[in-house]
């Protein structure tokens, strides 16, 4: 009895330690596929633009890095926040504070 | 070491004496290691993703406001930034959205001048636009239209339709860059776009140095009335707080995931039942140290807690990497149609992976330790009777 619970733990052991291994094996295999994949590459070449097309449905989901710093509710009506992506995709703050014409003389920014 | 593997046997057999409550535990920490994990993979491969070509953006994007908003740019621009000292190169850019009513989608329009055979690679079915009226299109696109190679497509401007011709399909491999693009040559987008020539939608700049960004943009600002200059490394340290666990729905999903973590926390701290309070007098009358007891209830604990977050390591890189999310993106992603394929290269290494399990393994034995040790305390004769 005392030998059958130390060999299923062995086995727990066993299991445990494979599915990291797979885990982390695989995550390995899966970036060198990754890093070989050239048409990712040459699209960003060819467009020169790198933003994800994780969703359409406003233009600063589409290309955070190049939406506008005004009209928030520029996509839809009264909305500032789009939700349920604008909860993955956070509204790029950096970004529209960012790139202000420089402020007049004796202006605060 | 062979008293630890006897406590560790006897954790064993206590785990098996009270199987539905341990199958019970190890349950709710593969739930919450999977919900929890499942996001942390999904969000770290995507700002991964971004990273890996974050490098190749212009060094500067110029942008130019009226009233808030970015307006088109005179092509003429690039000439008033051109000469520069450290500017290399200056791009007009014409891109722009287009609002799908077949598809009630957005998609965007890029033009680009940029073409050749070490550039077609971008396209997994024919070729970039090299003339004229012809596309290349993104594959969400194209499945959702049912365009091919070789087809016509035609898009509603106004009171006409205007053709363009499908020359290339990009694939799932850069579906999560290009499902919803159209490229086209600058001219043909221009006429998707409603354009009028002479006008750019921004102006992408290439420096001979990127330390001397800063400077440049300055320089833009003073000869650019309303520009708005975005520097590359900006944007690529915007895009490292993007995905991060922000306000909104993402936030939401991980309440109930430490809500569960909290109550089973909680159950292991809420003390003993009779049959267990029973046993541990047992086992002091027959001569059990306190620390013996002690360390059979943290074996208990790190058992459960290590099959849990094990367990629930791998359900979440399945359900990622493996099936796609689905229903955490389709949760995340919103309602647009045009979905990317989700072929994530995973971003998580031996280190993260041991920081994911730390972080459930420790605290869970950890809180183990304070019912453990009130266990150890016990009077055997009160325990035997019952009593508390």
């Amino acid at each position: 009895m005392g030998s059958r619970r130390l060999l299923a733990l062995g086995i727990g052991v066993v299991l445990c330690a494979a599915v990291l291994t797979s885990v982390l094996v695989h995550a390995a295999k899966r970036r060198s596929v990754r890093a070989g994949q050239r048409a990712h590459g040459a699209l960003v070449d060819a467009t020169g633009m790198t933003d994800l097309a994780l969703s359409s449905s406003a233009r600063w989901l589409r290309h955070p890095s190049l939406s506008e710093p005004g009209a928030a509710t520029a996509d839809l009506p009264s909305s500032l926040d789009v939700d349920p992506a604008g909860a993955l995709i956070g509204p790029p703050t950096e970004i529209l504070r960012s790139g202000a014409p420089a402020p007049a003389d004796g202006v605060q920014r | 070491m062979r008293r630890q593997l006897a406590l560790i046997h006897f954790a064993l057999g206590g785990l098996q004496r009270r199987a539905s409550k341990s199958v019970a535990l190890v349950l709710g920490l593969t739930l919450v290691v999977g919900l929890f994990g499942s996001t942390l993979l999904l969000t770290d491969a995507l700002r991964r993703e971004y990273e890996l070509l974050a490098d190749r953006m212009p060094d500067l994007t110029v942008q130019r406001l009226v009233a808030g908003r970015p307006s088109l740019i005179p092509e003429a621009t690039a000439l008033m930034i051109d000469d520069i000292p450290t500017v290399r190169d200056v791009e007009a850019r014409v891109w722009g959205y287009y609002f799908f009513t077949a598809i009630e989608s957005n998609v965007t329009i890029l033009g680009t001048e940029r073409d050749g055979e070490s550039l077609d690679v971008a396209v997994e079915d024919g070729r970039l636009p090299r003339a004229g009226n012809e596309v290349a299109i993104g594959n969400g696109l194209a499945d959702l239209l049912g365009l091919r190679v070789g087809d016509e497509m035609g898009i509603p401007l106004g009171t006409e339709v205007v053709f363009s011709e499908v020359v290339g399909v990009f694939g799932d491999d850069s579906s999560i860059r290009s499902a919803d693009l159209i490229v086209a040559r600058p001219a043909h987008a221009r006429v998707l776009l409603g354009m009028a020539e002479g006008w750019a939608t921004d102006l992408a700049i290439d420096l001979t140095t990127q330390d001397e960004a800063a400077v440049v943009a300055e320089h833009i600002a003073e000869r650019m009335e309303g520009a708005r200059v975005l520097d590359r490394r900006l944007l690529r340290r915007t895009y490292e707080l993007t995905f991060d666990t922000r306000g909104g729905l993402m936030a939401l999903l991980l309440v109930p995931a430490l809500a569960a973590f909290l109550l089973l926390a909680w159950e292991r701290l809420s003390g003993l039942g009779d049959a267990e309070q029973r046993e541990i007098g047992v086992l002091k009358a027959v001569g059990w140290a306190t620390s013996d007891v002690l360390l059979a209830r943290i074996w208990e604990s790190v058992v459960i807690a290590t099959l849990g977050a094990v367990s629930g390591l791998g359900l979440a890189y399945v359900y990622v990497f493996f099936l796609g999310a689905p229903g955490l993106s389709d949760a995340l992603l919103g309602w647009s149609n045009l979905r990317p394929a989700m072929q994530l290269a995973p971003a998580i290494d031996p280190l993260q992976a041991f920081s994911l399990l730390g972080a459930v393994i420790v605290p869970f034995v950890a809180v183990s330790v304070v019912p453990a040790w009130r266990a150890a305390m016990i009077d055997p004769d009160r325990a035997m009777r019952g009593g508390r």
